[in-house]
């Protein structure tokens, strides 16, 4: 494995490499701090951002990298109502610059490697960073064969739109080109993945979309589940919002086996289903760097401490976000990344000192709109007791609510996303 | 002001995740996963979502204590107030209690902003009001809660639920002002607050 990424990493970066070499040793902050402490976070998302400013808020002295592939992030939080015009991409679109006002060193590169052995990580351009302990939050990697005939090559003609920003731009372009008649079919993943309730909410947000531009329409949703996330509060969403919405249960045969790019149709052991606009969100485990580096298991994601983060496959490496397996049924939402990110400074912050792990709080907030002003929540807050993540409290919204409600709770979904921005990029 | 400085140097000495009295999670640990939502040290970009730093001791610990027990209405926060004792909520209350009151900024979608002839009426209907937000809102004492500077349209979204919702819990002082005020008077009084820094 080491070998084969090696060569794989070497064949990448070919000819740059003696260029590439002599500057990475200059811009290699983490060199040049000598006898501090170095914490190298990979991945600049909800989890990664906030660890690294955490870190560096508690104690200023920790020499903190952040090592990101893009050079923008796109959020994929609110990121459905742009599929049916109700937002721009420009406004889920960030920028990293802010993070040297922290004091963090941002490095827009790609890890292809980690060494536990000598505490390093290598990146794309031949760059290579020593850390004393290692913040892991890549998200997630699709599993493209998965099902039979899609591929990410398929995934430009049948979008899957779970990584927002050009993908979430061609599911606009083919809701709003499909016929009024046709079905808008989405494939929903099996569990676990990325935001539970995310294909319930684009479902019911393309459907007032459907209601207004083409009411010959409705969505069908393929499911290998037999149930959701929130899904009292969806049906009785979308009946009351009287959204034309078909939902096939793993049960009743909905979980697509095969899928026909050419034809544009999805198969079930049943039946086909065939359109012109077809979201498929695949199965999901771990980002690549976790699966290359070891830090998964055969679930396919990454097993950690529950009251740490740190991973119980490698040392000194902490593994948070959508990548690592929580219990207690934190899912996998950039609320709990950033929940998670926090406990993990925590615990590296009490580490470096010689202290006992802290406590941890775990807090989760999703808000999930089914039109512009019906939002629905879920919320929860867990602690560690009798060494086990257990929820103390939250719910869903109320199964009946006013339609004032609704609308407030679609407000602070945007009031929400606002704040847990600013806290990561300004 | 000497308790205030008290509480302020407690923080400092305590750090982030220090100045818990009790086992379990420490003060900050517990606060900062408010900041997801409430911004960066409680300070919100958010239009809709109150900025809580600074807020006095007494009325953040009363508000998290109504939520918990369903006294006061909410959407999420009722569900949230629920997860923390007693002593966790007093340690939350002081956290930010000994922030500091920072207004605003950097939020990409901007909250509606301040018509000035909406605050110049709003400053004369406020009249009665200052009788305990003092100094344009600016004054808190243990129970009043700052109003000065904090989002338009929290305030006018608060402000409709304390006048048109019967059961909304407030002092029996504030209901009479409330009652007094119309919708538009009310809209007034929410743009001269909020027009305050
Ligand atoms: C449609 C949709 C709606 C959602 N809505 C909500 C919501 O309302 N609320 C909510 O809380 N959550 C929501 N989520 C979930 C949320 O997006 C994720 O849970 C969150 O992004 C997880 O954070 P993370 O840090 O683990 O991963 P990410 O945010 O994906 O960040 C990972 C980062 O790591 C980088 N990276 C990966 N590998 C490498 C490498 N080898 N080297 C360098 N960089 C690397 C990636 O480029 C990426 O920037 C939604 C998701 C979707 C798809």
């Amino acid at each position: 494995m080491y070998d084969l990424t090696r060569r794989h990493f070497v064949k990448l970066t070919g000819g740059l490499a003696a260029a590439g070499l002599a500057s990475s040793f200059v811009a290699n902050p983490a060199r040049a701090a000598e006898g501090k402490k170095r914490v190298v976070v990979v991945g600049g998302g909800y989890g990664g951002v906030i660890a690294a400013k955490y870190l560096r808020k508690v104690d200023p002295n920790i020499v903190v990298t952040l090592i990101e592939k893009e050079k923008l992030y796109y959020s994929c939080p609110l990121s459905n109502p742009i599929i049916v015009g109700l937002r721009d991409l420009k406004v889920q679109r960030w920028g990293y610059d802010n993070l040297a006002k922290h004091g963090i060193n941002f490095i827009q590169d790609e890890v292809l490697e980690i060494d536990v052995a000598k505490r390093t990580v290598s990146t794309a351009k031949n760059a290579s960073f020593s850390y004393d302990k290692l913040v892991v939050a890549p998200g997630v990697e699709f599993k493209w064969d998965a099902i039979e005939g899609y591929s990410e090559k398929v995934s430009e003609k049948i979008p899957h739109g779970w990584k927002a920003g050009p993908q979430t731009l061609l599911l606009q372009e083919q809701l709003s080109a499909m016929k009024d008649g046709d079905p808008y079919i989405i494939v929903a993943p099996p569990n676990p993945y990325r935001c539970p309730p995310g294909p319930y909410e684009r479902a019911g947000l393309v459907a007032w979309y459907l209601k207004k531009n083409k009411p010959r329409s409705k969505v069908i949703i393929l499911d290998p589940k037999d149930k959701f996330a929130k899904q009292g509060l969806f049906i009785n969403g979308w009946k009351e919002l009287g959204f034309n919405i078909e939902w096939v249960s793993g049960n009743d045969g909905g979980k697509v086996t095969r899928v026909d790019a050419n034809n544009m149709s999805v198969h079930t052991e049943m039946q086909e289903y065939k359109s012109s606009a077809i979201n498929l969100i695949p199965p999901q485990k771990a980002g690549k760097i976790a699966q290359i580096s070891g830090l998964a298991d055969k679930t396919g994601w990454c097993p950690v401490n529950q009251k740490t983060f740190e991973s119980t496959i490698h040392k000194d490496v902490y593994v948070i976000g959508d990548a690592c397996t929580v219990t207690g049924e934190i899912p996998k939402s950039g609320f709990a990344a950033n929940s998670e990110a926090k406990i993990a400074a925590a615990a590296i912050h009490a580490s470096f000192n010689g202290q006992g792990e802290p406590d941890p709080s775990y807090v989760n907030t999703c808000y999930s709109l089914l039109s512009p002003d019906y939002g629905i929540s879920v919320a929860a807050v867990w602690a560690y007791r009798n060494n086990a993540i257990t929820k103390v409290s939250g719910g869903v919204s109320p199964e009946k609510a006013s339609a004032v409600f609704r609308k407030q709770e679609a407000m602070y979904a945007e009031s929400w996303y606002q704040s847990i921005m600013a806290e990561m990029f300004s | 002001m000497r308790k205030r400085m008290l509480v302020l140097a407690a923080v400092v000495v305590g750090g982030l995740w220090g100045g818990a009295a009790v086992a379990g999670p420490t003060s900050g640990m517990l606060s900062n996963t408010c900041d997801g939502c409430h911004g960066p040290g409680g300070v919100s970009p958010g239009p809709y979502m109150p900025s809580i730093a600074g807020m006095p001791y007494n009325f953040l610990k009363q508000m998290m204590t109504e939520f918990m027990k369903d006294e006061r209405p909410s959407t999420i926060m009722s569900r949230i107030a629920k997860g923390y004792s007693d002593g966790e909520i007093d340690e939350i209350a002081k956290h930010f209690a000994g922030l500091k009151w920072g207004v605003n900024n950097g939020a990409s979608v901007k909250g509606k902003s301040v018509d000035p002839d909406k605050a110049e009426k709003g400053k004369s209907l406020a009249r009665e009001c200052e009788k305990c937000h003092e100094d344009g809102g600016k004054k808190q004492d243990e129970d009043t809660p700052r109003m000065a500077g904090q989002w338009l349209d929290y305030l006018q979204l608060k402000l409709g639920e304390y006048k048109n919702d019967e059961k909304y819990p407030q002092p029996k002082k504030m209901k009479t002002q409330i009652d007094k005020l119309s919708v538009e008077d009310l809209e007034a009084v929410a743009h001269y607050f909020a027009g305050q820094k």
